[in-house]
């Protein structure tokens, strides 16, 4: 029995519903021993219309099950994004999002303009989310209304399908999964990092060198898996699950709580061959269950 | 770039809580050149890989030197001979030894003696005079090994060899390559600009696309340890900007 673990989210029909997390994975070229049968789509380091030099090290710090960074989104920007890594992404088999961010609805809008119809880019997934810039980011995920004016920014300049990257970072996600779904978003992608902090005991000093930075990895999945499941409750478009998958099993937990679609990040990190045995792990999972496909896998989402 | 489970083979210590650990690893021991690193993982080891510059690689086995610094090498050191480590590598931009060469004066400090075996092989097999300078804060902390070479000693105590530091007991030489805490690289730096120097930094992924393992460079922006580096040109860095004094000491 060949499962089929193929899923149709916001505009584009993707092979499997594991996909690579913004910032995990370069810009696709740079990953070693990579296995593109088991990719659904990937979403490229986040990038701003200029180029940016990122934070001062250190940028990363590891804690118990996680790890903090502060990149600061580090970037090529938008003209060098289209010359040295649309091309090669044009003659892939699988769908390349890029993740876009900007100090204003504006400059969102004007990035989206810039890189709207360029062959290899596929869709956009909107950081509204990013805890290490010092200028927007953070600022438009955690205000229904600067969301929802960032996403119809992006909205107004693109057919491509458009998801939006939500902050844990929120007292009620619901309510801002609604401001962007009712702004125009195809998808959302629930969660980004926590903001955390880690302190250096030889220097009384924080371990990172922008104070705070953002957690990711095992520590945070229970917290995403309830964020992720409480936005999928709120709407009605997909939801694609974030935050500390590196099994199979982590994935499945997602999904049944309501997620169309998986990201997996900090695991790629640890293990290059994470996306494949998340994928094959799940298809074994289905097959085991006797579900002859993804479609057919139990959900627990009940509707607010 | 190889992804292998491969089996310890032995430990040795080489100083006092210095050790050298072996692994069965064929294709990153055919592979591997001076300067580049692996990056580890074991089962109960912490989540992110712990990145060591190859020591000396020999047929089908590489070696790594480690002090049992932080919880992960603990770890890695309590391991017995026929355990399985994850070994992901080699990685990165070694050191580039040319022909024709008649000294070569390999400056280490403390861990920074990890890519120092096969850097003296290259320079041996480049025809060049081989002259090791390395330095600890006491005698009982220097590596035993020396690979036959030549050796200056030096300790920050003066139990052995010369009184201060490896950088200043160091002799001119034609090619000076140097792998030890930031600060001594440093003043490698301002001695010899055109040194080969080994950074060690944090480091997330070890392959490039995490950003994390940041250097900062003297003509402004950052480059990534595990993929630019992380040897570099000492007078490329910005030396003032590149934390020293990690909390656990990879020497990568």
């Amino acid at each position: 029995m060949t499962t089929d673990m193929s899923v149709a989210i916001g505009g584009l029909r993707l092979r499997g519903p594991v996909l690579a997390a913004s910032g995990t994975f370069g810009y696709g070229t740079e990953v070693p021993l990579l296995e593109r049968r088991a990719l659904g789509a990937m979403v490229s380091k986040g990038i701003f219309l200029r180029p940016r030099e990122g934070t001062p090290p250190p940028r990363i710090a590891e804690t118990p099950g996680g790890m903090l960074n502060a990149i600061g989104l580090q970037g090529p920007g938008a003209d060098a994004l289209v010359r040295d890594y649309a091309p090669k992404w044009a003659d892939w088999d699988f769908p390349v999002l890029v993740n876009i961010n900007g100090e204003s609805a504006s400059e969102y809008g004007e990035l989206t303009a810039r890189l709207d119809g360029v062959p290899g880019i596929a869709g956009f997934e909107v950081n509204i989310s990013c805890p290490n810039v010092e200028q927007g980011g953070l600022y438009f995920g955690n205000d229904p209304r600067a969301a929802a004016a960032v996403t119809e920014a992006v909205r107004r300049r693109t057919k491509l399908p458009v998801w939006v990257k939500l902050t844990p970072m929120v007292s009620d996600i619901g309510v801002i999964a609604r401001a962007v779904e009712s702004a125009g978003a195809d998808a959302l992608c629930a969660i980004n990092t926590f903001v955390g902090m880690s302190i250096d005991l030889n220097s009384y000093r924080p371990r990172l060198s922008f104070r705070t930075g953002g957690l990711s990895g095992p520590a945070i999945r229970p917290l995403a898996v309830h964020l992720a499941h409480q936005a999928a409750r709120a709407v009605r478009i997909p939801v694609i699950g974030i935050g500390g998958i590196a099994r199979a099993d982590d994935a499945l937990e997602f999904l049944v709580a309501g997620c169309s679609a998986v990201q997996v990040g900090t695991a790629t990190f640890v293990n290059p061959k994470a996306i494949a045995e998340v994928h094959d792990g799940i298809a074994a999972f289905l097959e085991f269950r006797g579900l002859a496909s993804l479609a057919d896998l139990p959900r627990y989402l009940p509707r607010d | 770039m190889f992804l292998v489970d491969a089996p310890i083979t032995g430990r040795r210590q080489v100083a006092r809580d210095m050790f050298v650990i072996g692994m069965h690893a064929p294709e990153i021991a055919f592979a591997v050149r001076a300067g580049q690193f692996v990056n580890l993982a074991w089962s109960a080891g912490p989540l992110l890989r712990r990145p060591f510059s190859v020591y000396r690689s020999d047929g089908a086995q590489i070696e790594v030197v480690l002090k049992a610094v932080g919880e992960g090498t603990t770890q890695l050191l309590a391991m017995e001979v026929g355990e399985h480590v994850s070994c992901l590598g080699p990685l990165g931009r070694g050191f580039e030894i040319g022909p024709g060469i008649r000294t070569a004066v390999l400056i280490s400090g403390g861990l920074g003696v990890a890519p120092m075996p096969l850097a003296a092989r290259d320079a041996r097999e480049a025809g060049a005079r081989v002259i090791w300078v390395h330095g600890a804060r006491t005698a009982a902390e220097l590596c035993s090994e020396a690979e036959g070479d030549e050796v200056i000693w030096a300790t920050d105590d003066g139990s052995q060899g010369e009184h201060g530091t490896a950088v200043a007991a160091a002799p001119q030489a034609e090619v000076v390559v140097a792998c030890g805490p930031n600060r001594m690289l440093a003043a490698v730096a301002e001695r010899w600009p055109e040194a080969q120097v080994a950074v060690e930094t944090y480091m997330g992924c070890g392959t490039g696309v995490c950003l994390g393992c940041a250097v900062p460079r003297k003509r402004g922006g950052y480059d990534r340890a595990c993929s630019e580096g992380p040897v570099y040109r000492a007078a490329d860095i910005d030396w003032a900007a590149l934390p020293s004094h990690l909390s656990y000491a990879a020497t990568a």
